[in-house]
């Protein structure tokens, strides 16, 4: 949990803020890190995590988790957490030898034009589902990333319906919160419309409350400044419209991550 | 032209509010919503992108009899197995019947949020038939679709905007809270009317219309910046009298004729062991200039001032 963006969000694991759907996404550049911030940052708000991991194995978050001060093999023993390894539970599909028929969450790879319900009836299950005797907060679904289950065949349409229904379960009726990794490869501002990520993205947008989008420096690589995050906030219920965007730099430490305004690094002055 | 359209004056139709992940054009959709329930028409929404206390938020008359919600927005596809409209509904059939059970004699309103939910799932081509259909079915006096514009092919946008007979397009304007829309209306005798104005929208859904020239606006918006060349400590620019002074300065170290003569009259050359020479002054008797030979190119010389 990176304090710094906490008060750039005007979050804290004290109070959540009900129904909010958060898009991170980068464009060259990596913004995992804010994933690992929302998963500690959750976890430490006491809500029920649903953590849909699809592009590392348990190990990799478990470690870095460790980095931040959690752990998440406790949080998952005690029920706060539930992890859906994507690499192991594809892996079971794929190559059906090895299937030990757990979790019909990954069944989706069998035919993905079918849609993700088997996915979003998982995601449901998990986040309504009491498992554990001690009663958790606010049910939150995290998911690493969206842009995966593209390349894994599944329509873009699809993945909004998915995104969908997820908000209508989480957001809404359960008033919990969302976090969505979208990763987009292809350079900004090209027209093509078939470009998968592109249009995920888009459709999110349109459905979020707050984005946070990672780019690299536009002026080139930089050794103390990683890249801007640009944070736009969209209409909540109850205020109108008001768009605001902030752009900010930051530099990945080894625990953590600083953020600063354009130019106001540690480098620079 | 916005608040025309807002007030309803024509004959109906099909309008289309186009947006994009900029600028949101649900509020406007909202202001029609509660424009036409203060006429007294009676309203049908298909809520997909957003649940039904969202649409109904900031209504005057939330609970009007008038206002029927059909929400799709917690199972539009039927996953879920407890909602009474799903996307698959979307055909002229179903929603005539949904639009007939509940008005009176009198033709409603039907209000899409948003057409691209649906276009997710029903082809393009059955989509624009469903619309063209409703209006010649006499239960529908008007349609009012939402569309993101940006989630689709530009041929889908295209061929809805063809077929809409008011089409609104939504940016964000240049101050907070503004938009922009511009207005392309197609009369029945084939005029197609186009319009440009800054509106914004407030929270009890009224409309203002700011402006109808936008391009005057943002010129004017652009003068308003604050010239950066104000209160400098200095001048840009040189007046006629100071241009004048500052041709006739001469500037130290530039080799003049006058000079040249200068030098052959009052300096004799001393010569020194390290190839340099030194100019020395015959009245002050001071080593005044500093002469090294260029070792490279024997032929030139290099001046110095040493103790001026």
């Amino acid at each position: 949990m990176f304090t710094e963006l906490n008060s750039i969000l005007n979050a804290s694991p004290d109070s959540i803020t009900p129904g909010e759907l958060i898009v991170v996404s980068d464009r060259q550049s990596d913004a995992s890190f804010l994933v690992h911030h929302f998963l500690s940052f959750y976890l430490r708000a006491r809500c029920k995590v649903c953590f849909l991991g699809l592009v590392q194995s348990f190990c990799h978050y478990s470690a870095v988790s460790q980095r931040l001060g959690l752990s998440l093999t406790q949080a998952k023993e005690r029920g706060q957490l539930v992890f859906l390894e994507g690499l192991k539970d594809s892996l079971s599909i794929l190559i059906p030898q090895e299937r030990n028929a757990e979790s019909q969450a990954m069944d989706f790879l069998q035919d993905p034009a079918a849609g993700l319900r088997s996915l979003y009836e998982f995601v449901q299950s998990s986040v309504t589902g009491s498992g554990s005797s001690e009663d958790w907060g606010p049910p939150v679904l995290l998911v690493d990333d969206l842009s995966v289950l593209l390349s894994l065949g599944v329509s873009a349409g699809a993945v909004l319906d998915f995104s969908h229904y997820c908000r209508a379960t989480i957001c809404s009726q359960l008033q919990g919160n969302m976090v969505m990794l979208v990763r987009c490869s292809g350079e900004e501002e090209e027209e093509d419309g078939d470009e998968g990520s592109e249009r995920l993205l888009k459709g999110l947008t349109h459905q979020c409350t707050l984005t946070l989008h990672v780019q690299g420096l536009p002026t080139g690589f930089c050794k103390d400044i990683h890249g801007q995050v640009e944070v736009c906030r969209r209409r909540r219920r109850g205020d109108l419209q008001h768009n605001q965007n902030k752009l900010f730099q930051y530099k990945v430490h080894d625990k953590g991550a600083s953020f600063f305004a354009r130019g106001t690094s540690s480098a620079v002055l | 032209m916005l608040s025309e359209l807002l007030q309803g004056t024509d004959s109906g139709g099909l309008l289309v509010i186009q947006d994009t992940c900029r600028y949101s054009g649900r509020d406007l959709l909202r202001s029609f919503i509660s424009a036409a329930l203060s006429r007294g028409d009676v309203v049908h929404v298909l809520g997909f992108d957003v649940d039904e206390e969202e649409l109904k938020d900031g209504l005057k008359t939330p609970d009007s009899q008038a206002l029927h919600i059909h929400s799709a927005y917690a199972d539009p596809l039927g996953w879920n197995d407890h909602s009474a409209f799903t996307v698959n509904n979307f055909n002229l059939e179903e929603l005539t019947n949904l639009v007939k059970q509940t008005s009176d004699l009198k033709p409603a309103t039907l209000v899409i949020d948003s057409l691209s939910w649906v276009l997710r799932h029903v082809a393009p081509p059955a989509v624009c038939r469903i619309l063209h259909q409703l209006r010649k079915g006499g239960a529908v006096r008007t349609v009012i679709a939402l569309l993101h514009a940006d989630l689709h092919q530009r041929g889908t946008v295209g061929s809805l905007s063809h077929l809409a007979s008011s089409l609104i397009t939504v940016a964000p304007g240049v101050r907070a809270n503004e938009a922009v829309a511009k207005i392309t209306k197609h009369l029945k005798s084939g005029k197609v009317i186009q319009d440009e104005e800054i509106f914004s929208v407030n929270e009890d859904l009224t409309v203002i219309v700011h402006s109808k020239h936008p391009e005057h606006k943002q010129n004017d918006a652009e003068e308003e910046q604050m010239d950066p060349t104000a209160n400098l400590t200095f001048n840009l620019r040189l007046s006629d009298s100071e241009a004048e002074a500052k041709n006739k300065l001469t500037l130290p170290f530039v080799f003049s004729k006058e000079k040249s003569e200068t030098f052959s009259r009052c300096f004799f050359f001393k010569h020194c062991k390290t190839f340099q020479f030194y100019l020395k002054c015959i009245k002050c008797k001071n080593n005044c200039f500093v002469l090294q030979e260029n070792r490279s190119t024997s032929s030139r010389y290099g001046f110095w001032a040493d103790s001026l």
